[in-house]
């Protein structure tokens, strides 16, 4: 099926265009985990940061000025934790305005707080935080589409820590048993769970053999490099075919700065104003290397 | 360090049960401390005692069903983590597999209530309800930190299945002074003495219900204070004192849904002794999904804050017979 349609009047970004917005992306992120009072789930935003930016600034076809647009694909965000990336990623793409979120985030009756909540946030799919609950909605959400004969698909983002819920391998099943080539899954690698490296706790290798003896077609691609995440949206098989597609992007938790990159103590937490400016400059020279 | 403690101040709940657990591995060499990734005040424990302690990452269904097995094999099992996913992903695991065969395994968790702004998915509001629903299972629900290490050195006797129910756990008042009273499973705490009305109360806001029972002191209203912590079994035989010594003027006010948790096993107390009250109000939280907000900010919202439990007990003592 190749590149996904675009709501018309729209232009496609270029891998340059996109690295500039997933770099915008994590100074955003960074400055509300500098200036909010309480934790923000850093660690796992930084490392879904490029993945959310080409789902919401290229691979996804959305609808910003109607959020009820049934063409538009769907998106569940499984890992909840990560709502303020995704929260900032969708006023980037011009669903909200980013200043009403660093102002009312966490406060009393905000839309914006820790996890997703469709009922205050419409344009939101659907409420998360609780892990293992994404995939299993998203296969509903694919089989309605299917169902009706629709064409969009539904693409669910994970943490690879959240697979290790029974509930998202009867999912993985259930997408197979139903034949959802609709439905497709990014797993953020980061190998990082709360409180201890994944492998230590969790024998999650062979991975992606996991994925694939469910019957999935698996892509391996480096997370954080917008040229491969592109190409594997571009190659997507069509949301008629009969597999549905996993992602498994191998990540960095705390991506792009220095001191949180692979850090257990930043799965969630308060920057403050002087490591704000540490955080800052760790990431602004992330992005002259790159782009020497 | 108990010792070190005292009124007003602030200890973390969580530490407590690190160190308590890393204590009690060293007198039970059949305690396992179990945790579905979330692990981090169980480092003293891990440390000490690696070959019995277990986090299966991101898994609370194979978690609870890991402690029944071991304690089908004669072990001790804590499964320590956060509340709503502990007391509805695992439970029927916690039904079937625990109490069902009556076995010790004692949950200990945080996020009980509207607390850490985590929103809907993250409080555990309906917890009390489910977990008082099953038998066998005996529910507490515990404010003041220290008393968490004492009921957790208790229920080491206890041939049964135990649920402990926190708050955010970082940061908690010391309710009461190190032998100030006697604790026991099963028993309430009276927590401050009065004769014009009883509030019930469990947990994180039994602060804030000995708080307002001393403002209301300023206004010359005399009110009694129960740390119900055990809500199952109930000490009804307390529940009857209370009627009886503050003129049947009852308040309950908990961080849980106002229907299904102490409110409604005071009122079941109440009926089946047929106990003669002459008002009865309950605080908690109604029927809605709570969004974003501070703890204080939420309570107040949804009408069992400070001001709404003073409030309700000056109607309580102004109610005509
Ligand atoms: C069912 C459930 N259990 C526990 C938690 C608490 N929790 C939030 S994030 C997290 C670790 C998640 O790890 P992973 O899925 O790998 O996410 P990432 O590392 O990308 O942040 C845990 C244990 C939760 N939100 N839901």
């Amino acid at each position: 099926m190749g590149q996904p349609t675009l709501i018309a009047g729209e232009t496609r970004h270029t891998v340059a265009e996109l690295e500039e917005l997933a770099f915008e992306l994590r100074s955003k992120l960074l400055h509300l985990c500098g200036t909010y009072e309480g934790a923000v789930h850093i660690g796992g935003d930084l490392s879904v940061a490029d993945i959310l930016t080409v789902l919401y600034q290229y691979g996804m076809n959305v609808d910003p000025t109607n959020i009820a647009n049934p063409a538009r694909d769907r998106f569940v965000l499984s890992k909840g934790h990560a709502a303020v990336c995704m929260y900032i990623a969708m006023a980037m793409r011009g669903f909200f305005s980013y200043e009403g979120i660093v102002e009312t985030y966490g406060q009393l009756d905000s839309a914006y707080g820790m996890h997703p909540c469709k009922v205050q946030l419409p344009g939101v799919e659907c409420s998360t935080g609780s892990l293992g609950h994404g995939l299993p909605i998203a296969v509903g959400m694919a089989l309605s589409a299917r169902g009706r004969g629709d064409t969009h698909r539904v693409f669910c983002v994970l943490g690879d820590g959240e697979t290790g819920e029974g509930s998202v391998w009867e999912a993985a099943m259930a997408a197979r048993s139903n034949e959802l080539g609709n439905i497709v899954a990014f797993v953020d690698r980061n190998r990082q769970l709360m409180t201890s490296f994944a492998e230590e706790r969790v024998a999650f290798e062979p991975y992606p053999d996991k994925w694939a003896a469910f019957g999935w077609n698996v892509v391996m691609v480096d997370g954080h490099d917008m040229g491969q995440l592109v190409a594997a949206v571009d190659a997507l098989p069509a949301s008629d075919s009969k597999r549905p597609t996993v992602i498994i992007c191998e990540t960095i938790k705390g991506k792009g700065v220095d001191f949180m990159e692979k850090n257990l103590a930043w799965h969630a937490g308060r920057l403050g104003a002087a490591d704000l400016e540490k955080a800052m400059t760790a990431l602004n020279s992330t992005r002259k290397k790159e782009t020497v | 360090m108990a010792e070190t403690f005292t009124f007003g101040e602030m200890l973390s709940a969580r530490s407590v049960i690190g160190t308590t657990l890393a204590e009690l591995g060293e007198t039970h060499d059949n305690l396992w401390v179990l945790t579905p990734d979330i692990g981090a005040t169980l480092v003293e424990f891990r440390d000490k005692y690696p070959e019995r302690f277990v986090d299966v990452g991101l898994a609370e269904q194979v978690c609870v069903g890991i402690a029944s097995g071991l304690a089908y094999d004669g072990n001790i099992p804590v499964v320590s983590g956060m509340l709503p996913f502990l007391s509805m992903r695992a439970l029927e695991q916690i039904r079937s597999d625990i109490c069902y065969p009556n076995l010790p395994v004692k949950i200990i968790g945080t996020h009980g209530g509207l607390v850490g702004n985590g929103g809907s998915t993250h409080y555990a509001v309906e917890d009390l309800a489910l977990m008082c629903a099953l038998t066998n299972m005996t529910v507490t629900s515990i404010g003041d930190p220290l008393m968490v290490g004492e009921v957790l050195r208790q229920s080491m006797a206890m041939p049964g299945p135990l649920y402990i129910r926190l708050a955010v756990g970082k940061s908690d008042k010391v309710l009461y002074e190190p032998g100030q009273h006697d604790i026991r499973i099963g028993k309430g705490i009276v927590a401050r003495q009065g004769t014009d009305a009883t509030i019930f109360t469990h947990g994180t806001v039994v602060a804030q219900a000995l708080e307002a029972a001393e403002e209301l002191a300023v206004e010359g209203f005399n009110v009694r204070v129960i740390d119900m912590f055990t809500l199952k079994p109930i000490d009804a035989d307390l529940v009857a004192q209370c009627a009886e010594e503050t003129g049947g003027r009852f308040v309950i006010v908990e961080d849980h849904l106002a229907y299904g948790g102490l409110a409604s096993r005071v009122a079941d107390v109440v009926a089946d002794r047929g106990l003669h009250l002459t008002a009865f109000e309950r605080l908690g939280i109604p029927q809605v999904f709570a969004g974003f907000g501070e703890d204080e900010q939420l309570r107040d919202k949804y009408g069992y804050g400070l001001e709404a439990t003073k409030a309700a007990t000056r109607r309580v003592i102004a109610a005509t017979a």
